[in-house]
């Protein structure tokens, strides 16, 4: 091992120990409450700022590291769109956030799954999304076990083996989120935010400086000689023009609001004016993605020919090219941890929802949250290590499912954000409308047609989605609910209730105080 | 909706990312050197938290939180 390995890699160990230390530390004096809610959804008590962080955390990935800094290397322009969809998604959080989190409290719920079988009445249904919802969020988790692998194999300078990065991805991870569930995740974040924070805002005014004598140049330059990366379509013919971007980041914007993982961070909120607060406060955050796009589109000029999962590495080829070792160490942890603190959430989030919706409906656990809870951490640890597994073994398998994990999930929103506003919405509306958009999105998806006219396939598939919903809501058959429309359908909560809810759960009280606030995601 | 007009605020962002790029899907004019779009788009990044404090203020005074 050289002696910039042995550095790099002894940063990027302290902080990997540091993590699971801080994730474990989390649930010192709630450790022994008993109970999905408190493991699941951090007994409902994130203030403003570990609600931030939180989602910040979860929103700012590894692909805002790679995948971002690779598609603004090898296309330009598409890549706004992530920020386009977080931007309006969080805003419409102000309303669905508030909605679904006084939904969940009323009722004693901790996830979507939860709340599906709570409005249609019907368990099986819960059991039924929480499959479908698993299988699109185990490739996610795969994403982040290779997106780590290859930042902690590239700034290790190769010493520690692609192979050995996935595992430490999957222990560290696992080593705190199935003791101290979405607190853990959300103390882990406060680490990961400070640093994500840090080391991009260093990069974004050293890499143009060491590169380009400073930002003039460099946009002058990228003006002068790369215009067609700077707008729609992009560079290089990826087919993802305006109306790509435009139907992309419309469809991200509704699904983002009842993401899983989202929603777990709405639910683990004190109150609902945290909710809205954050909802101000999270776009800021999106000022950071604009970092990894440009350097990526900076690495055209200082790297140029990466080519294939290469691109991904583009601003790590920067870093690596231009920074003494405890530097590269650094910043290889903020993007070892943007996996991290996103990956234990989609761990808990499936854990949660089998505990609750899947083995929950066992009746042998049904009236027993304890146990719940107990199944649910074994699940985290075999989604963990099943998607670790297929990293190995079948790592293809989940990248031709991650291409519709997003465009899938949409499919749940007439379900779920419709469904929970309009009594009219019938069971076999609701699942019918599901059946007929998440088909047509695994068809045109896996022939090859999306774009499909240049539109998004997940936003033409919701179109049809909801088509059939009304469709069979209106003509189909009726299921006789007897139960009164306060208890089937959500509304956003006005500010009594709130200053309620603020009362009876403290305990984060005393932890969050002089430390962290929001949670952003 | 029609309690709370002050919500159409939220519909800001989706004017400014996604309703204007016809007009925006440019490089020239560049501003501060930044090529147009994405000038823009980080003038939206700055202008949706305005809006939803405006929506939060509206609520705010009609006394919800």
């Amino acid at each position: 091992m050289s002696g910039d390995a042995a550095v790099a890699s002894a940063i990027f160990g302290g902080f990997m120990l540091l993590t699971v230390a801080l994730g474990l530390l989390a649930v010192r004096g709630h450790g022994r409450t008993t109970g999905l809610a408190e493991w699941s959804v951090g007994g409902r008590s994130l203030g403003t700022v570990f609600i931030w962080v939180l989602m910040a955390g979860e929103g700012y990935t590894s692909f805002s590291y790679l995948g971002a800094a690779g598609w603004g290397y090898n296309h330009g322009a598409p890549v706004l769109y992530v920020i386009a969809y977080m931007s309006c998604g969080y805003a419409l959080g102000y309303v669905v956030g508030p909605t679904l989190w006084s939904y969940a409290r009323r009722h004693g719920l901790v996830t979507i799954t939860d709340m599906v079988a709570h409005r249609y009445g019907r368990p099986w249904l819960g059991t039924a999304v929480a499959i479908l919802v698993t299988v699109c969020l185990l490739p996610y988790i795969q994403l982040q076990i290779t997106g780590m692998g290859v930042v902690v194999s590239t700034i290790s300078y190769g010493a520690i083996s692609l192979n050995w990065a996935y595992f430490i991805a999957f222990a560290v991870t696992t080593g705190f989120v199935v003791v101290s569930g979405l607190r853990g995740s959300a103390w882990v974040s406060v680490l990961k935010d400070l640093m994500v924070i840090v080391t991009l805002g260093f990069l974004a005014v050293y890499v143009p400086l060491h590169y380009f004598d400073g930002y003039g140049p460099f946009l002058d330059r990228i003006v002068a000689e790369k215009p067609d990366w700077l707008t729609f379509t992009g560079h290089g013919g990826s087919g993802l023009g305006g109306s790509w971007y435009v139907t992309t980041s419309f469809l991200n914007s509704l699904t983002v609001v009842i993401f899983p993982t989202t929603v777990a961070g709405y639910l683990g909120a004190r109150n609902a004016d945290a909710l809205r607060r954050n909802a101000m406060l999270l776009p800021f955050y999106n000022v950071l993605l604009f970092v990894p796009m440009l350097l990526g589109m900076a690495a055209i000029f200082v790297v140029p020919g990466l080519t294939g999962a290469g691109s991904n590495l583009a601003l790590f080829k920067l870093v690596v090219d231009s920074l003494p070792a405890w530097a590269v160490g650094v910043i290889g942890v903020a993007a070892a941890l943007s996996s991290i603190v996103p990956m234990a959430v989609f761990m808990l989030v499936i854990g949660t929802m089998w505990g609750k919706s899947v083995l929950g409906a066992i009746p042998r656990l049904a009236a027993r949250p304890d146990r719940q809870k107990t199944a649910a951490q074994v699940v985290v640890v075999a989604a963990g290590t099943l998607a670790l597994v297929l990293t190995y073994t079948e790592p293809n398998t989940l990248v031709r499912l991650s291409l519709i994990s997003y465009e899938g999930m949409a499919q749940l929103v007439p379900m779920i954000l419709l469904g929970l506003v309009w009594r009219r919405m019938t069971l076999w509306g609701a699942v019918s409308g599901l059946a007929a958009g998440g088909a047509l999105v695994c068809w045109l998806v896996f022939t090859g047609h999306d774009p499909v006219w240049g539109v998004n396939a997940g936003a033409v598939a919701l179109v049809v989605n909801l088509a059939v919903a009304l469709a069979v809501s209106f003509w189909g058959p009726r299921t006789a609910d007897a139960r009164p429309d306060e208890e089937v359908l959500a509304s956003d909560p006005g500010r009594d209730p709130d200053r309620d809810a603020g009362g009876d759960t403290d305990p984060m009280g005393g932890v969050v105080s002089g430390a962290v606030y929001h949670r952003n995601d | 909706m029609k309690k709370r007009p002050n919500l159409l605020w939220l519909l800001a962002p989706y004017v400014l990312y996604l309703g204007t790029l016809p007009l925006v899907d440019r490089v020239h004019p560049t501003v501060l050197g930044l090529p147009f779009l994405f000038f823009w788009l980080l003038l939206a990044t700055l202008l949706t938290p305005a809006a939803v404090f405006l929506a939060w203020r509206g609520d705010r005074k009609r006394g919800r939180a």
